[in-house]
């Protein structure tokens, strides 16, 4: 417990310096933006802003980072409160009683209650990853190559599975991720695959640029659908944005509740923070003593499903951080901008570069308390880029999106295949095919096949070590597990709505 | 019209097979395991290709009985609609966007493929604002570049710049 403390203080020291506080504040600023327009959301946000972290050393660009992916999750719940589109899926449990909160006139409740929860449940989730952080990489040190490919394994097919409509469909967007992965030079035998006689695929497509096209270009292809259907009014003037003592009451029980639940939601690999919400908006709803209030503007309905969404942001980047595996397609482009960066996130992060893991964790607090001072007292300000009409936004987010791919590799090449995969999201999306599987497939899919082989290597070609230790065979039933229920809990519902 | 999912279905399987097919003809490695560059890929493929007849085989169940969602399809107006016509409207943009870039530089092209994505989106009626927005995202995307990231976009080839 004491080299923890240790360990944090000189995080902080770390992040306290006036460079890294700068970026986190304007990462913040930007990602809360970002995450503020309907329907992009953290993922959109880290993937757009990447190119802002380019030249920068690796502590400030994962500061920066964090701020961004933490601003996109206290902005999404903005448009939510005012104009009843979320930013993203995490952020849908905040239209159900914030936006007739903001109709019945009190919309500086909303927006303030938000940022509290947000706040509370951000740095209580920040604390539990504070001391489980160094445990978790500890136990993930024992794994081998064959552990690691099967943790990938279970990570990809419960991301997979989570995908509500069709878990076949998620599988074919998790192998279509894991065939991106594969193009280009193979590494360990210089063998081309699947270049097709292109030069520049030999190299493999850059994971960044098929995370750009699809949270950006794909999105804002989605949005496009929405553009022409008007303008929704939205409130501009606001009085002073805090909740009275009567809300605290009722709300601070419901807080604290969410939060460890949110948390443990946003640790398991493919749930996250919509899940969390979702199910804490439905957990206060059963315990309440007027359920008949919820989703008539009860703060309570509001500020569970906030705190449990934010507390689950911090919980997914345990396993991205501990095991260099992300659960979330928002981890997944961290990791993947990590991994530009020249560091791998894993076990051997905390031992390796113990100043940038906790100069992290340290950020996690520090952020925390720069965006709730930002989304309180300036959140009159800044809601009012929501006024601004979609129709400008989407077209900058698009150029953002083509000027961030140019910097990645500085050709032109990488703009076609940005358009190709942005069609290919928007299809996917029009075919309800999930497309976080790809995205994480494609990131880990380089990593898992290494694993794969570097585990064939030390067998000697035999499959025997994929079941060859306790760990193994631990993961491989989770992966079993992971497919299964999803078909276990429709068939309990099917039979449940029959009895009814 | 083919519903999407049946495309879905479709699309893996043909994905499935071309893909295992390459992976089966890809050279052999000269060091190490000869066959160990395919063996991944190969399991790739094929469990592409059993994940696309699943699905074929679900739809062709429901097929029998969902005609009324079909029917629906059909009621709908025929052509495209104007949030496609714009989604090609963009790609089209973005392939000339890609071909002027290194031509005539990040200036220029950015605010050419701005105005015209500003111009189908906002309408011609609001082309003052068009303008200025395109012309200060451009400009200002570079001074930033330059400045704070010290990344130098091309300016403008043609004059050598």
């Amino acid at each position: 417990m004491d080299t923890i403390f240790n360990s944090l203080m000189e995080g902080f020291q770390v992040a306290l310096t006036p460079g890294h506080l700068f970026w986190v504040t304007l990462g913040g600023i930007l990602g809360t933006i970002v995450g503020m327009l309907p329907g992009l959301g953290p993922a959109t946000g880290v993937a757009v802003l990447l190119p802002l972290t380019f030249t920068m050393g690796p502590t400030a660009a994962l500061i920066t980072m964090c701020g961004i992916y933490y601003g996109a999750m206290f902005g999404g719940s903005r448009s939510s409160i005012l104009i009843n589109t979320p930013g993203d899926g995490a952020a849908l449990a905040a239209t159900f009683d914030g936006y007739p909160m903001a109709q019945n006139g009190r919309a500086e409740a909303a927006l303030a209650m938000s940022a509290i929860a947000s706040f509370i449940g951000g740095i209580i989730a920040t604390v539990f990853m504070t001391i489980l952080a160094v445990p978790v990489a500890r136990f993930a040190l024992q794994f081998g190559p064959a552990e690691y490919c099967l943790l990938m394994l279970a990570a990809l097919s419960a991301t997979a599975s989570m995908s509500k409509k069709n878990i076949v469909r998620g599988f074919i967007s998790m192998f279509l991720g894991l065939m991106i992965s594969t193009i280009g030079l193979d590494a360990q035998s210089g063998v081309k695959r699947f270049t097709f006689g292109i030069l520049e695929l030999q190299t493999g497509i850059d994971f960044l640029v098929i995370i750009i096209a699809i949270y950006a270009l794909g999105e804002v292809f989605k949005c496009f659908r929405e553009v022409h259907e008007g303008k929704k009014k939205m409130q501009t003037k606001f009085g002073k944005i805090w909740i009275t003592k009567e809300d605290w009451k009722k709300s601070w029980l419901p807080i604290l509740r969410s939060t460890p639940f949110g948390f443990l939601i946003g640790a398991l690999p493919g749930a996250g923070g919509t899940m969390a919400s979702l199910m804490a908006y439905n957990n206060e709803k059963q315990l309440a003593k007027n359920p008949d209030d919820f989703g008539k503007g009860d703060i309570v309905g509001l500020a569970a499903p906030e705190a449990a969404n934010n507390a689950a942001s911090v919980g997914a980047l345990i396993p991205m951080m501990t095991l260099g595996i992300p659960g979330s397609g928002t981890t997944a482009v961290m990791l993947g901008a990590l991994l530009m960066l020249g560091l791998q996130p894993g076990p051997l992060l905390f031992t390796q570069h113990p100043d940038i893991a906790w100069g992290l964790i340290a950020s996690m607090f520090i952020g925390n308390v720069i965006l709730a001072i930002v989304n309180i007292p300036l959140a009159g300000i800044l809601v009012r880029v929501l006024a601004i009409p979609p129709k400008i936004l989407y077209p900058i987010v698009l150029g953002l999106a083509f000027i961030g791919t140019f910097a990645i590799s500085n050709s032109v090449v990488d703009f076609y295949i940005l358009i190709i995969f942005g069609v290919v999201g928007l299809f996917m999306n029009k075919a309800g095919v999930p497309t976080a599987p790809l995205i994480l497939g494609t990131i880990v899919g380089n990593s898992m096949e290494v694993s794969f082989r570097q585990a064939l290597v030390i067998s000697d070609g035999s499959y025997g070590i994929f079941v060859g230790s306790p760990i193994a065979v631990t993961l491989i039933i989770v992966t079993i597990a992971s497919i299964v229920f999803p078909f276990l809990r429709g068939f309990i519902k099917s039979k449940k709505t029959v009895e009814a | 019209m083919m519903n999407f999912q049946a495309m879905t279905g479709i699309a893996a399987v043909i994905i499935g097979i071309a893909y295992s097919i390459q992976a089966y003809h890809l050279p052999r490695a000269t060091v190490g395991n000869p066959l160990a560059p395919m063996v991944f890929p190969l399991i790739l493929g094929l469990l592409m290709l059993v994940c696309g007849i699943i699905l074929l085989v679900k739809e062709g169940i429901k097929k029998k009985e969902v005609t009324a969602d079909q029917e629906k399809e059909k009621a709908k107006p025929k052509g495209l609609t104007r949030s496609t016509k714009l989604i090609i409207f963009t790609c089209v943009s973005s392939v000339i966007y890609a071909l002027l870039f290194e031509r005539i530089g990040y200036v220029l092209s950015t605010l050419l493929f701005m105005s015209s994505i500003l111009f189908a989106l906002n309408g011609k009626e609001k082309w003052k604002t068009n303008i200025i927005v395109a012309t200060c995202f451009s400009i200002s995307i570079y001074v930033v570049f330059l400045k704070l990231l010290s990344i130098s976009l091309p300016l403008m080839p043609i004059l050598e710049i």
